[in-house]
């Protein structure tokens, strides 16, 4: 599935390009927990080129989920599988991994923390992460260590970053 | 060899008793590999088959007799064994099995390859196909490592790696047919695997990933060979002949590649397969579960190919569809030699409790008739409304469970 998007943009770059902004997709929601934690809303929000996305907050806590682009090329969520709270996770570890349409599909790490609190609506509900993967769908809220600061974390990318990775991927 | 009973793959999500999704499996009944009915084609398959076969005799039913034969001495394996070295060396397959240190530059550097495993020991395997995706570089631009595995399985089931293993096999009857259970790393349904059915693994990077791609390929090269296959791609991705399913599907994304991993149904001993994913429960009992449910289909062997010409037809066209500028090399491997630590460690992993037994997803089951309700987390009694059951492993429970009226 992620081959037929990219196919279809690589043969309409200018059309593949306004399609990816459009649906945007890859924006945070701002109406759901992730952007409403804090009052001021999240001090940034970054992307990894696995397709994931963290919104940090004031107090270093982060949301984690996958982006749009990413559920609507791995399919139907069957079954999401979280880590336990309280635990402490590196960068680039795994997080977790979504399985849909038979295909397991791993999540990273995207900067060092502690998982805080894992979506337990997603165990009865893996939809969700289909229906509002940059909302209701995030998968974990941690605490990231001290001396992260996710505007400096290598591989992390801007909303903009990571769009443009989609149109030239390869 | 092997077969599969369920459907890699997941139904919707369901609550209640297993029965309601549980519809009869017809076991098509094999044809034993007729070899060779075409003249057309007497050649061409011979020489897979010599080339193909070399780890052991001369097919995989001499296979078959040769393992009831156990008394075997060695020293006529190892001569059988050089004799096939010999044959291979005068094709130019493969000059030898790879040592570990030719497995780990091979893997890590750039590359296209195809590479056979001659082990059937199912731990190895599935061990050795996630060293070599783990493996595989990931380049920012571009992706010019496309790989493809093939294995053979001896007897056993292998569930998805996010299911519930209790809903899925009936563990006495593996165990009393000496069918092994493993977990795997990819996702999807339950399979059972014997020396019939062979395995293909294909690599490639996340972008290009399509869980339809490579089967077509497949199902197209097969049936330009034998027209009379008649072969299909069902919307599941499943190959399909007559009706009957013949090769089932799974997949695994991470790290920037992918793979989209297959059985197919060759001469596989379907009739011994016959129960094993038929676990029985008391009737009162119901399951809530998340997690993935596999799908029932009725199976066959495709029966006219056998292992060793399905590997070499599906290498060959391997080779010429995905030719950039060199050749695409063919190597073996074997678990005596072409080990190391990565692929020992997910071996243990593989054959761990923890992994097999303690994971997968949480569930709940009732029973009625004994006022019991038990929530299950990671294989042990998390919650129930009989105190003293918790913290019991549920597969203790299940095996004596008449005593907790």
């Amino acid at each position: 599935m992620l081959r037929t998007t990219r196919l279809w943009t690589n043969r309409m770059p200018a059309v593949g390009r306004l399609f990816l902004r459009n649906n945007s997709s890859n924006a945070l929601n701002k109406n759901k927990l992730p952007f409403l934690y804090s009052s001021e809303g999240p001090q940034a929000v970054r992307y990894t080129a696995q397709h994931e996305w963290i919104a940090v907050h004031q107090d270093k806590i982060a949301f984690v989920g996958i982006t749009k682009y990413a559920t609507d090329a791995l399919g139907d969520a069957t079954y999401v599988e979280l880590p336990e709270v309280g635990t402490q996770i590196a960068q680039s570890e795994s997080l977790g991994s979504i399985e849909s349409v038979k295909s397991a599909s791993e999540i990273y790490q995207p900067a060092d923390g502690t998982v805080q609190e894992i979506n337990t609506h997603l165990e009865e509900n893996p939809g969700v992460v289909n229906e509002d993967p940059m909302g209701d769908g995030w998968l974990v809220k941690m605490k990231l260590d001290d001396n992260v600061n996710v505007e400096q974390v290598e591989g992390l990318m801007s909303l903009e970053q990571y769009e443009k990775t989609l149109v030239h991927d390869d | 060899m092997s077969v599969i009973l369920r459907n890699f793959g997941l139904s919707p999500r369901y609550t209640g008793q297993r029965s309601l999704v549980c519809c009869t499996t017809l076991f098509h009944t094999s044809t034993k590999l007729r070899k060779d009915t075409d003249d057309k084609y007497h050649d061409i398959n011979s020489m897979y088959e010599n080339m193909f076969t070399p780890m052991y005799n001369h097919s995989p039913i001499n296979r078959r007799e040769s393992e009831d034969k156990a008394n075997t001495s060695l020293e006529d394996d190892i001569n059988d064994f050089n004799k096939d070295m010999h044959d291979i060396y005068n094709i130019g397959f493969s000059k030898e099995t790879l040592s570990a240190s030719q497995l780990k530059d091979i893997v890590k550097a750039k590359g296209r390859f195809v590479l056979q495993s001659l082990s059937t020991n199912p731990y190895y395997n599935l061990a050795l196909e996630n060293y070599m995706f783990t493996n595989t570089p990931k380049t920012k631009k571009g992706f010019d490592s496309c790989r493809l595995l093939f294995y053979i399985n001896n007897k056993c089931a292998v569930i998805g790696k996010n299911q519930n293993l209790w809903q899925e096999v009936d563990l006495a009857q593996l165990k009393s047919k000496n069918f092994k259970l493993l977990r795997r790393f990819s996702g999807g349904g339950t399979v059972l695997h014997d020396l019939g059915n062979v395995n293909y693994s294909f690599l490639t990077s996340r972008d290009k990933f399509d869980t339809k791609f490579f089967n077509k390929k497949v199902i197209e090269w097969l049936n330009s060979s034998n027209p009379e296959l008649k072969l299909e791609l069902n919307d599941r991705g499943d190959i399909i002949q007559n009706g009957f399913k013949v090769s089932g599907s799974a997949y695994k994304i991470a790290g920037g590649k992918a793979y989209h991993h297959a059985t197919m149904l060759l001469n596989s001993n379907l009739e011994q397969f016959s129960g094993l994913l038929e676990p029985s429960f008391p009737r009162d009992m119901e399951w809530e579960s998340s997690g993935v449910h596999s799908v029932k289909s009725k199976i066959k062997n495709i029966g006219t190919i056998n292992p060793g010409q399905f590997i070499g037809l599906v290498s060959e066209n391997f080779q010429k569809s995905f030719k950039v500028d060199k050749n695409i090399p063919i190597y073996a491997c074997d678990e005596s030699i072409t080990i190391n630590d990565e692929i020992k460690d997910a071996m243990n992993s593989l054959r761990s409790d923890n992994w097999k037994y303690f994971s997968g997803p949480k569930f709940s089951i009732k029973l009625k008739d004994k006022n019991l309700k038990i929530q299950v987390v990671k294989g042990m009694v998390y919650e129930c409304n009989k105190k003293k059951l918790i913290g019991l492993e549920f597969n203790d429970f299940l095996k004596n469970i008449d005593s907790y009226t």
